[in-house]
Parts: structure tokens; C-alpha cells; sequence
């Protein structure tokens, strides 16, 4: 194992490993049985830790009572799994859930190797039973063999005092003790019993990367996982992943992660369940830009400040706040993006436009600070109007600028103008265009631009154009620009209570993103059959089979409670940590959602000007 | 190419007898298939063969399954799509609806119609609008020209499209009357300056107001006007009844119609269609003619075999319908697009040039990949190739895979030599089992359907 295999980092994020396992009786653990050159591996340490949810006969029930699950377990596939399952259990003495438990109890370890080789350590708590399988399935094998002609494909070789068996050209595995070692390739279980045999062997946990990695991820972990970067950097896709700098919207949100991760020669990641949460941390040893670099634009440099907490507005799907120094970052365009892509000159040319007169980087930017902050939250229509046809959600950004007094007027100015060329585009194409209006909340006025409602009001479905009121508002040092009126009144008040109990900035972050799964799946849900015909012409899906696509989505999301992210720790390594709270279906599946639905009076309704 | 029996009209135009020297065959059906329904499963291939010719025809006329059911389904999906400036989703509906509908032949009237106007969403942009227009065009595309060519002098995209939704008596669109003239009745060298002039003027004060089309009295120059050697006050309606009443719209039709069902090159002699271009004009009942052109010798004779090259749509739903399957269309339209047929955006007022200006170095390559991409991704009830071979995975003796594809696409048209050099390398990659399986079939298809027969309707 020697050479780079192209193992996606994406795999490697995804699952996890990294601490000792509790390894068989008289054997070490698994992971001094893994070559040093191992370029990812994923540990299970705690397999009872998933088992006993996933296993749980709640969750069975639960799960049978889901349309979308009756419909995959009525197919003919399903049945005849299940038959040999049947078959199976009848032989091992066993249910199959007792088996699970017996067979991987004492811990799964995954290794990939540089060329693409797959080994697979399985702990087995019952080494009878693990026996008694392989005896069935090795039977299994041999008449499959026989009935294709092939008797001689299922093979059993002695190499070292330890009887490897193959049953078939890409698969060789053995058994030792309790443990079930699997290879995609013969020579790689030589290797293993080569390394088992020999105190000197250079394993993986003696590994210094390795054990840095596992430092990181800590303990009590479920399962974590270690990816050698050392090893995978010359990657071409991993290099162009990491130098690639063209589209300037993913440097702004990734900040100093790419700069981190070109530095490290390790990532680990940590599976933990807390309650009712799954926690993520990942963590390198990769270190963030110096305060002098180009994208050190994430990086506070004054104490005490990072990414805000997120605005809290009733119906919030998504928010995210960032840590981002809008002056420094554009002010180092030409070393982020040295080439002028066609996107940055129209952008430029555009604010141009706006901001005539005044100087990008210094006047505009410049009047910015770092803390920004993005909301999407679900909206409600107002009847007399109409629904659109598909519903979008209210979106805003909440800027905090050095000098509001001077600088809001420029802004409201360089907004206006903007509503002005998109009325003038859409005139030249005959399409209606925008009204604008002035509106008040609490102390603060805004700037809103309407559609005049459609001739046949309140009759749905309406024109997607409806989602939008454009507005803007400038409470305190704040601007805030929204696609509605409705979420700008929603913000000014968050604001005010925000003002009213400041919570503290987050200095370690400089990427907060928090999701709400409830809210999400409710505006899927409402727009559940524009989703369905997407499927269906993108994917060539019948419209059953594209509503079951759909329905488990949807009932996946039924599993998450909340999501966070926080991306940062801008004083050291790079760091990650994501929470999701999870919410395992019960036996009585939750009522399809409705964006909103019976709820009072609507925080941001789209209010229709008249 | 020309065939001596041909020379008479009146034979050609009788009805297909199949004989000893032209029997009804595997090649026929497949022949008839291509042409009024883009291609055949295999059974749908056996099918025909067992009913003889002009039974299958009278399926293809008449499906016995519920078309108006299917259309009206299809209709909902579409006017969910029919929103905003852009026909992307439209474009991925209607691919989708003709390689679903039991009536494909009424879709492959439908295109041929959208050739004919070729108005395109590059000028009328609302997907709405494009979808009724489609919608009119699909109506009466096996039904009476005269009530499509009226419906179509109301539709405010036809305006749009050709820039005149704005007919002021004091600046009549010449090149607006200049399409109508040539493109959507008379043709070419039938008409003369004057008579754009009297049309132009003829349609004067009809206006497009926010996609609604609406007629100003004050706008109308209602002076006199001479249309054809004919004085009058001419409205849009005198006009278009005036354009029908000429016998050289039925003829440019109805060799409109012969390009599209029989062959491209040679353009017959005016007197070789006379026959049909009389019937047409007594009540422009296009079904009529479309069904004798199909049911004649001259659709089974060597002048129309293979002597159309596919449009990029005709070899896509061809092949997918050969299939029996469906795959994504949102993908498909895109790359139909870059082939050069983008629907709902024909490239002139003149439609798609066609014939063998679909073909050339980056088409042809882009072709091979698209066919790729479709073997690969195309879904079926129990798999895509259960339903194009007529035989499940364990009835396919491995010898006679290659023979099956190679009917299924060519229908024999392969020289056995070249079919069987062209396949070495894809049969001998697998063995046995891997020719049954996906992976070996596809690699065999994608040879085949790469192949220039192929490329030929």
C-alpha cells in the first residue's frame, strides 16, 4: 500500500473513527493490524452505541408504519431478502438483531489503502456464531460456484498459520479469534498477518499522524475517523480543490479553511451521541492564515469579536453568521482571483453603477463591519392575493456598517437604482415591473418594491414573481436587505430585542450556520408537487416512484430537530463541530407539515400594498 | 435516388401491397416505425409484422390505447411548467410526452408543425405562451390546417415571435407578411412585393398589450388594397382564407409533408405530388394526407428508405423508445440543444434546416455521447432491455444478443461483415453472463446506434 488510490475526502468526512477499540480477547486492537500507509480509516468503536437505537423494536414499529417504507418492503427483492434472512436466522439458532449485535459488538474498523485497497476488521463478540455464518455463507459460495461452472473460484490457502479463504477473484478474507479480517485483494491479508506476526511492524497506531488525529477527536467517541492529508495532498483533484480560487462566493464562505487544509497532514473527525444529539467534530492540525495573508479576511483581530449569534424570526429555516472582513477580502481580490472572470467584471460593473463615484473597496466595503449576517425563513401569502405556484422563502442579510448616518443614504440610494434598472429590464420585456413604497416599523423606515397583484386576486396559484417585496432598512447601525417586507419588520424586531440582551460574539467562529429540519421539510412539503415533477423530468422518474423519492427525504428531515454547524477556532487549528438533534420516528409519524400552518397572525406576512 | 415504378403518381400513391419483391419485413416495420413514431420496441416491431402493414398503420393512425386520457395528464404536467420567461422545463415536458405517448405519431406531427412555424421563445419569451401555441399546434396537427393556420393568426406568440406586436397603419411589418407568405403558406417565387405590401397592411392594427392580442380599429389602414391580382378591403381573416384558396399553399405543404415522411433529397416533380396537393387543398384535412403517404408505395420503396437523417430529437426518442423506457429529459433537452434542435427555439423563421446539416464532426461525437449517456441512464419497469429485447436476462442465449441489438436498431441493415467486426470488441470484452448484463449491452448498443445507417430514418 504504497501508492495514492483517489479516495474522495467526502468519503472520509462522512464517517468517522479514530480511538482504540476494545478489541477481542487476546488480540490488540484492530488498528495495530492496519498498515501505517493506510490513507483513511474509519473505527467503529461503540457499535452498541447505534445498535441499540437502529435495532430497537420502537423504531421497527415506527418505521413500518411509514407508506414510504411499506412501499420498499412490498417488492419482491424485499421478500426474497427477507426469506434468506429467514433461512439464516433458523440456521444461526437466532434472531437476525441478536446476531448483529453479537456478530459486530466489539467494533468495526475500515482501512483504505493508497492504491484503492479495502480492509475490513469486524470484532465479533461471539466467535461461535461468527463461525457458524461463515460455514453457512462459505456453503453458499461453493454451490453458487457449482452452478456457474466454477467450483474451483472458492478457494482456502495456509499462509503463516493462518487459513485464508476466497470466494471470488476480488474478495479474500480470514478469521482470528473473533475477528473477521476482509480484503479486496489476497496480498493485503498476507500483509496483515505479515504485520500480526511481527512486534517491529510499522502499524497505524504507532503512527505520530494517527495519533495526533486521535487526540483530536477524543474520547468516548461512537466511531471516528483519520485521514492522512500528508499522504493524499499531490492528489491532481485534492491540489485543484485546494488551489482553486476562481468563484470569489465560495472563498468568501469557506474563509481560511482551504489555507488551513493546504497545511495539514491530518483530519479526524468524531462521531458522538448526546441525548438526543449527534455531534460531528472534525478537526486538523492545519493552521488558519496569518493576519498579513490575502484570506486572513475570517480572522478577528480584535479580541473578543467572531461570528454573532444567529437572528432569531419566527418560521427561521436557515441562519448563518459569519465572520467576514468585506474590506479585507476585496481588497486582496487580485491575489485571491488573479484571473477577471466574466462574473466579477458584471459585478463590478454593476456596483459601479449603484455606488457611482465612490471608491469599492474603501467607500463601500470599507464602511462595512465584519459581522454578517444571512436569514431564510418561511413567509405566509396574503390570501387576497394568491399562493404562488411554488413558494420560496423569505431571504435577508443583515449588514452592520461603521457609519450608518453617512452611509445608509448611500446605500437606499444605490438600492433604489437597482430597482429602478430591474424595472427598466423587465419594461423592455413587456413584464410588469415594481412599485416603490416607503413603510415604517417601530422607529425605523424602510423602502419596499411591490408587484401590483394579479387581475384575478387571491385565486391561486399566482406567479413565482410574488415571493418578492424587495425592501430595505436601516435600524440603528444595521441595514438590512430583504426579499420581503414582511421578514425586514421580522428583523427589525429581532434586532431590537438582540440590542435589549446582546449575546455574546463568538470568538472562536467565524461560521455559524443553524438549520431547522421542521421548518425545512415544511416548505418542501408546500411546494412537494413542483418537487415531484422536477424529479420526474430530471431523473426520468414515474410520479410514484419520484413522491417516494420525495416522501423519504421528507421523512428523513423528520429525523432532525436542528442542525449547527461552527466552523472556525481562528486562534488555532481549523476546527468543525456539527450538531444534529435527532428526532427517530415513533410509532405515531408526524402530520405532513405546513408552511406555518394554524399559526397566528403571521410574523412576516407578505403584506399587499393597495 | 429514383425508382422506376415511381414515375407513375398514381401508383405511387396506392396503398403498399407487400409481394415476393418488396415483402412486408422486419426492415418495413421498422421503416414505419422511424417515420410515425420515432422508433419500436421490439415487440411493438413483432407486432406489426404479424398485423401486416396497413393494420400496423391503422395503429399508428388510430392507438387503441386512451390517448385523450395520456394528453390530458400530459397537459397538467405541462401547464405546471408553463411559467416565466424560460422553456427549459417545457422543452424536458414535451420530450418527455413524446417518449411516453401511445399517439407518437400526432407528437411527430406536432414537431413537424413547430418546424413549420418555427416561432421561437428567443423573441416571444413566456413559457406560457410557447406552451399554448404548442398546445394549438398539437390540436390540429392531424386535423385541418385551415383551423391551425387560424388558430395560429390569433395567437399572440405568432406576433411576438416575428416581431409585429406592434402592426401600426403608419408602418405596416413587411417582414411579418413576408413569413406568412412564404414560409407559412405560399413559398418562395409565388407571390410578389405588392402582395406583402397588401398583407402587411391587411394586419395592420392588431397589437400584443402584456400577451394579450387585441385589435385598435384606428390603427387598421382600411384603404384600399390589392392581395393576388384581387382588389379589396383586406382583414386578417379575408387574408388567410385568400392564402388557403391559393393551390400553391396545398402544394408547399404538401411537399412540406413528403420531406418529412419520405425523403429529403431528389425533390419530386409538382406533378409527382399533384395527386395529394389537390386532396389537401379541397379541406386542408392533413390527417388524410399524412395517413395516404404512409399507407403508399412510395413510403416502402427505396426512395424513402433511409433517405432521412435524423434530427437530434428523432435519434433521442428514437432510441429510447426502442427501449421501451424513459430517462431524464431535463438533461436531454439541453444536449438535443447542442446538437442544434433546442425546442421551442428554432434557430430562423425558416425552422431547422435538417437533412444533412444535422450532421458534422461535433454533432456526430455528440451524438455518440449522448447515446452513451441514454443506454446508461435510461429505466424501464424490470430494466430498459427486458422491454427492447422482448427476452429477460436469463432467456438471452449469448450468442444471439448481438443479433437482437442489431435487428432491434438496424433491422439488417448492417452488412454482416461490418456488424460483425463492429461488435468483436464489445462481445469479447464479456463474457457469457457480462453480455447479459447492462455494462455489456450498452457497450454493444452504443456501437451499433453510432454506426452511419443508424443516423438514417
Amino acid at each position: 500500500m504504497r501508492k495514492n488510490p483517489l479516495i474522495s475526502l467526502t468519503l472520509a468526512w462522512s464517517v468517522l473513527a479514530v480511538v482504540p477499540l476494545a478489541q477481542p480477547q487476546d488480540l490488540p486492537p484492530a488498528n495495530q493490524w492496519i498498515p501505517e500507509e493506510a490513507v483513511a480509516v474509519i473505527e467503529l468503536a461503540r457499535p452498541e452505541a447505534l445498535l441499540d437505537p437502529l435495532l430497537s423494536q420502537d423504531l421497527a414499529r415506527a418505521l413500518g408504519a411509514l407508506p414510504v417504507w411499506q412501499q420498499r418492503t412490498a417488492t419482491p427483492k424485499y421478500r426474497e431478502f427477507m426469506a434468506v434472512l429467514g433461512y439464516l436466522e433458523g440456521q444461526l439458532s437466532t434472531d437476525w438483531r441478536t446476531a448483529a449485535r453479537k456478530l459486530i459488538g466489539d467494533g468495526v474498523t475500515l482501512a483504505l489503502g493508497p492504491q484503492g485497497e479495502i480492509l475490513l476488521a469486524v470484532d465479533a463478540r461471539d466467535g461461535n456464531l461468527l463461525d457458524q455464518l461463515h460455514q453457512i455463507l462459505r456453503g453458499f459460495a461453493v454451490a453458487e460456484a457449482a452452478k456457474q461452472g466454477q467450483a474451483d473460484r472458492v478457494t482456502s490457502v495456509e499462509y503463516r498459520g493462518v487459513t485464508g479463504h476466497s470466494f471470488g477473484p476480488k474478495e479474500a478474507h480470514a478469521i482470528l479469534g473473533r475477528r473477521l479480517l476482509v480484503a479486496n485483494q489476497p496480498k493485503i491479508l498476507k500483509y496483515v498477518v505479515d504485520l500480526k506476526d511481527d512486534p517491529q511492524g510499522r502499524h497505524l497506531a504507532a503512527s505520530p499522524l494517527y495519533q495526533g488525529a486521535a487526540r483530536a477527536a477524543g474520547k468516548g467517541a461512537v466511531a471516528t475517523a483519520f485521514v492522512n492529508l500528508q499522504a493524499l495532498r499531490d492528489r491532481p483533484g485534492l491540489q485543484q480543490a485546494l488551489t482553486a480560487a476562481s468563484n470569489p462566493l465560495a472563498t468568501l464562505l469557506l474563509a481560511g479553511t482551504r489555507e488551513a487544509l493546504k497545511t495539514a497532514n491530518w483530519l479526524s473527525l468524531g462521531m458522538y451521541l448526546e441525548g438526543g444529539r449527534l455531534i460531528l467534530k472534525a478537526a486538523t492540525d492545519g493552521q488558519p492564515p496569518a493576519p498579513a495573508q490575502s484570506a486572513a479576511f475570517a480572522t478577528p483581530r480584535e479580541p473578543g469579536t467572531g461570528a454573532l449569534p444567529n437572528l432569531a424570526v419566527p418560521g427561521a429555516i436557515a441562519g448563518l453568521s459569519l465572520y467576514r472582513d468585506l474590506h479585507g477580502f476585496y481588497a486582496a481580490k487580485n491575489v485571491l482571483f488573479p484571473e477577471r472572470t466574466s462574473g466579477l467584471i458584471f459585478f463590478e460593473n454593476m456596483m459601479g453603477i449603484f455606488f457611482s463615484g465612490l471608491d469599492l473597496t474603501e467607500q463601500v466595503f470599507g464602511e462595512t463591519r465584519p459581522e454578517i449576517r444571512l436569514v431564510v425563513a418561511a413567509q405566509r401569502y396574503d390570501p387576497a392575493i394568491g399562493t404562488p405556484a411554488v413558494q420560496w422563502p423569505a431571504f435577508a442579510a443583515i449588514l452592520r456598517l461603521r457609519r450608518p448616518a453617512a452611509f445608509g443614504e448611500v446605500v437606499e440610494e444605490a438600492w433604489q437604482k437597482a430597482i429602478g434598472l430591474v424595472n427598466f429590464t423587465q419594461g423592455q420585456q413587456a413584464n410588469p415591473g415594481l412599485i416603490l413604497d416607503r413603510f415604517a416599523h417601530r422607529d425605523t423606515k424602510g423602502t419596499v418594491a411591490y408587484y401590483r397583484p394579479p387581475a384575478a386576486s387571491g385565486q391561486a396559484p399566482i406567479d413565482a414573481r410574488y415571493n418578492f417585496r424587495p425592501a430595505l432598512a436601516r435600524p440603528g447601525d444595521y441595514l438590512i436587505l430583504s426579499s420581503t417586507d414582511g421578514l425586514a419588520r421580522q428583523l427589525i424586531d429581532a434586532l431590537d430585542r438582540e440590542q435589549a440582551a446582546p449575546g455574546p460574539a463568538r470568538p472562536v467562529t467565524h461560521t455559524l450556520l443553524e438549520l431547522e429540519g421542521a421548518q425545512l421539510r415544511a416548505i418542501l412539503a408546500a411546494n412537494f408537487d413542483h418537487l415531484v415533477r422536477k424529479n420526474m423530468v430530471d431523473k426520468g422518474t414515474t410520479q410514484p416512484q419520484a413522491e417516494a423519492e420525495l416522501g423519504m427525504l421528507l421523512t428523513l428531515l423528520d429525523c432532525v430537530g436542528a442542525a449547527r454547524l461552527d466552523l472556525g477556532r481562528p486562534s488555532g487549528p481549523l476546527g468543525a463541530r456539527l450538531e444534529l438533534e435527532l428526532k427517530l420516528p415513533t410509532a405515531d409519524p408526524p402530520k405532513p407539515a405546513q408552511v406555518n400552518a394554524g399559526a397566528p397572525p403571521p410574523p412576516n406576512t407578505t403584506v399587499a400594498a393597495r | 435516388m429514383s425508382w422506376e415504378p415511381l414515375a407513375d403518381p398514381a401508383w405511387a400513391w396506392a396503398p403498399f401491397e407487400p409481394s415476393a419483391a418488396q415483402p412486408w419485413d422486419l426492415r418495413q416495420a421498422g421503416h414505419l416505425y422511424r417515420r410515425a413514431a420515432f422508433g419500436a420496441t421490439r415487440a411493438q416491431l413483432d407486432q406489426a409484422l404479424a398485423a401486416g402493414p396497413q393494420r400496423a398503420i391503422d395503429a399508428l393512425l388510430e392507438p387503441a390505447a386512451d390517448v385523450a386520457a395520456f394528453n390530458r395528464s400530459a397537459d397538467t404536467y405541462e401547464a405546471a411548467a408553463a411559467s416565466g420567461a424560460s422553456t427549459h422545463e417545457l422543452r424536458a415536458w414535451w420530450l418527455r410526452r413524446m417518449i411516453e405517448t401511445p399517439h407518437p405519431l400526432l407528437e411527430r406531427m406536432t414537431l413537424f408543425w413547430h418546424g413549420h412555424f418555427a416561432l421561437s421563445n428567443a423573441r416571444v419569451r413566456s413559457a406560457q405562451l410557447m406552451a399554448d401555441h404548442v398546445q394549438l399546434l398539437r390540436r390540429h396537427a392531424l386535423g385541418s390546417f385551415r383551423e391551425m393556420f387560424e388558430g395560429v393568426l390569433a395567437d399572440p406568440a405568432v406576433y411576438l415571435g416575428l416581431g409585429a406586436q406592434a402592426n401600426r397603419r403608419a408602418r405596416p411589418n413587411l417582414p411579418f407578411a413576408r413569413t406568412l407568405l412564404e414560409q407559412f403558406t405560399l413559398g418562395a417565387g409565388q407571390f410578389t412585393d405588392q402582395d406583402i405590401q397588401a398583407v402587411a397592411r391587411a394586419f395592420t392594427g392588431w397589437f400584443v398589450f402584456q400577451q394579450d392580442l387585441r385589435y385598435l380599429e384606428r390603427e387598421h389602414d382600411s384603404g384600399p388594397n390589392r392581395l393576388l391580382g384581387r382588389a379589396g378591403d383586406w382583414d386578417a381573416r379575408q387574408v388567410a382564407q385568400a392564402l388557403l384558396q391559393q393551390p400553391a399553399t396545398a402544394r408547399r405543404l404538401v411537399r412540406q409533408l413528403y420531406r418529412w415522411l419520405i425523403a429529403e433529397e431528389d425533390p419530386p416533380a409538382d406533378a409527382f405530388l399533384e395527386p395529394l396537393a389537390v386532396e389537401l387543398a379541397r379541406d386542408y384535412q392533413i390527417g388524410r394526407v399524412v395517413e395516404t403517404m404512409l399507407r403508399s408505395n412510395a413510403f416502402f420503396s427505396p426512395l424513402a428508405y433511409r433517405q432521412r437523417v435524423k434530427s437530434p430529437v428523432e435519434f433521442a426518442i428514437g432510441l429510447v423508445r426502442s427501449l421501451g423506457a424513459t430517462v431524464g429529459t431535463t438533461q436531454l433537452g439541453a444536449a438535443l440543444a447542442d446538437l442544434g434542435q433546442d425546442l421551442y427555439q428554432p434557430p430562423t423563421v425558416a425552422g431547422w434546416a435538417g437533412h444533412r446539416y444535422w450532421l458534422n464532426r461535433f454533432t456526430v461525437l455528440g451524438r455518440v455521447q449522448l447515446a452513451h449517456t441514454l443506454l446508461a441512464t435510461s429505466k424501464g419497469p424490470n430494466g430498459p432491455w427486458d422491454a427492447a429485447l422482448a427476452v429477460g436476462p436469463q432467456d438471452r442465449p449469448t450468442a444471439a444478443v448481438p443479433q437482437l441489438l442489431a435487428d432491434l436498431f438496424l433491422e439488417g441493415d448492417l452488412a454482416e461483415a461490418s456488424q460483425q467486426a463492429l461488435l468483436a470488441g464489445a462481445m469479447s470484452a464479456g463474457a457469457d453472463a457480462a453480455q447479459r448484463q447492462p455494462d455489456g449491452l450498452i457497450e454493444c448498443a452504443a456501437r451499433l446506434v453510432a454506426t452511419p445507417e443508424y443516423q438514417l430514418s
